[in-house]
């Protein structure tokens, strides 16, 4: 090998060293940096994307969309009423557990955001969302929708993050069975390609009292997602001679995400 | 020569911005065209060791810097069994074994028999993923390879691969442009020799 080639494969291994003793702090801010770096570029393309899209849908489904508005209205109307009814009772209840001196359980706001990238990287189940830091949005936050928990909140930008989906193996929840005792893990199975996603809910007792339809809910033990969001439905029981495990139908269609929310801790909690 | 390395390392920043916008394939198992792989590749084999060598930890480190899963975080006496991720930095290694697979066959490019690159690009591509797959299987245990992992693999191999010669011819582009010439070292030996006999 010539010395010049044997310097730089010596300085490469050096610098592939350096990297993979990087703390996870400093690949963080690595990571933030990129992102901020392609930022403009992305929210460009974002932008040139969803106006051409708007385009299309204006041309060709312009009444249906005047329909789906005026709907849309209506029903802004409706929720920003019980909203408004919401907050009272909510505050009410605040005082009754204050003069009660009740353990208050942990509230919510959510932020609205709009899915601007599905599955942007080979083997993880991520995609993006168009609110980042500047909209108060944290790492580990929980993300969902009307439906469940999508999943939760990994890489930050300022507008723009990275939510791993409750599909994914690294996606891992805190979850228990609908009206029976037993409560497990619930995670995503490694590469699921094609056809409708599973979950695994593993730990459960060997015994375990669970059939098919069960309902799973987070318990939120463990500090990650907060309790009783809807998970899933058991589709079929794993009888084994140490535990039992379940197969979990997701409760949210990942393959149609368009608005998810994003819950963020309650600011003026009394 | 320095010409022609910065526009390879301007192609591969745009690479990295306009593969943000190449959705997964459903329909190919996910399957996706990888551009700063491809582009890598191509370039790997037009350039000497050295500079292939500063190419391969650039592109490393952006790809991990864009897909690097952080912690799942949490209490460790709930998530007793928490899912290791892939280290940072190790995309840089692939990219350093995948360049010099390109360069063995560099004698052949410089005869200007580039349809060999182009068949190696989409088996250092499909090399590359299935040693990141079996990485994932390694350090987070229970092998799993099902038959849709393969699919999707070789289809992303093969995607990848149709656009290869555009990349090329992108690439010979950009070489006249700059002046720069894809030396032909082993031809010029084999040439002296020749001349000395």
């Amino acid at each position: 090998m010539k010395p010049l080639n044997l310097l730089a494969l010596l300085l490469f291994l050096a610098g592939a060293t350096w990297a993979l003793t990087r703390s996870e702090p400093t690949v963080r801010d690595i990571q933030a940096t990129y992102y901020r770096s392609i930022s403009p570029f992305l929210s460009v393309g974002s932008e040139l994307e969803k106006r051409s899209r708007a385009f299309l849908d204006e041309v060709e489904h312009s009444k249906v969309l005047e329909a789906e508005i005026e709907a849309m209205r209506t029903d802004f109307n409706r929720l920003r009423l019980i909203e408004a009814q919401f907050r009272t009772v909510e505050a009410e209840n605040a005082s009754l557990r204050r003069a009660l001196d009740f353990q208050e359980r942990t509230q919510f706001d959510v932020v609205a955001a709009r899915v601007t990238r599905r599955q942007p990287t080979t083997w993880w189940q991520t995609m993006e969302i168009d609110r980042g830091d500047q909209s108060g949005i944290a790492t580990a936050y929980t993300v969902v929708t009307d439906r469940g928990l999508v999943g939760k909140v990994d890489r930050l930008g300022s507008h723009r993050s990275t939510v791993v989906l409750l599909t994914d193996e690294a996606c891992q929840v805190s979850a228990k069975v609908e009206g029976t005792p037993e409560a497990g893990i619930l995670q995503g199975q490694r590469e699921q390609v094609g056809g409708e996603p599973m979950l695994r809910l593993r730990f459960l007792s060997r015994d375990a009292r669970i059939r098919e339809g069960m309902r799973v809910f987070s318990t939120g033990r463990g500090g990650v997602f907060p309790s009783d969001l809807l998970l899933g439905s058991i589709a079929q029981v794993i009888s084994g001679p140490l535990a039992t495990e379940a197969l979990v139908r997701p409760s949210v269609d990942f393959q149609n995400l368009g608005t998810v929310f994003v819950l963020t801790p309650q600011e003026d909690n009394p | 020569m320095i010409r022609y390395t910065l526009c390879l390392l301007i192609l591969v920043l745009l690479a990295v911005v306009v593969q943000q916008f190449l959705p997964a394939l459903t329909v190919l198992n996910g399957s996706r065209m990888l551009l700063v792989p491809l582009v890598f590749l191509c370039g790997a084999v037009t350039l000497p060791t050295p500079l292939m060598l500063g190419l391969a930890f650039v592109c490393g480190f952006l790809t991990d810097a864009e897909s690097t899963l952080g912690p799942h975080g949490g209490d460790p006496e709930v998530y007793t069994r928490p899912v290791e991720a892939l280290r940072f930095g190790y995309s840089i290694l692939l990219y350093g074994v995948m360049g010099f697979i390109m360069q063995g066959i560099q004698p052949l490019f410089r005869q200007g028999r580039w349809q060999v690159s182009t068949i190696l690009t989409g088996v250092s591509v499909f090399l590359y993923l299935l040693t990141e797959y079996l990485l994932i299987n390694f350090v987070r245990g229970g092998f799993t390879f099902s038959r849709g992992t393969l699919f999707k693999i070789v289809f992303t191999s093969g995607l990848t691969t149709i656009f290869s010669p555009l990349v090329f011819w992108l690439l010979f582009r950009i070489a006249e442009w700059s002046n720069y010439t894809i030396r032909l070292d082993g031809l010029k030996r084999g040439a002296t020799r020749a001349q000395a006999v």
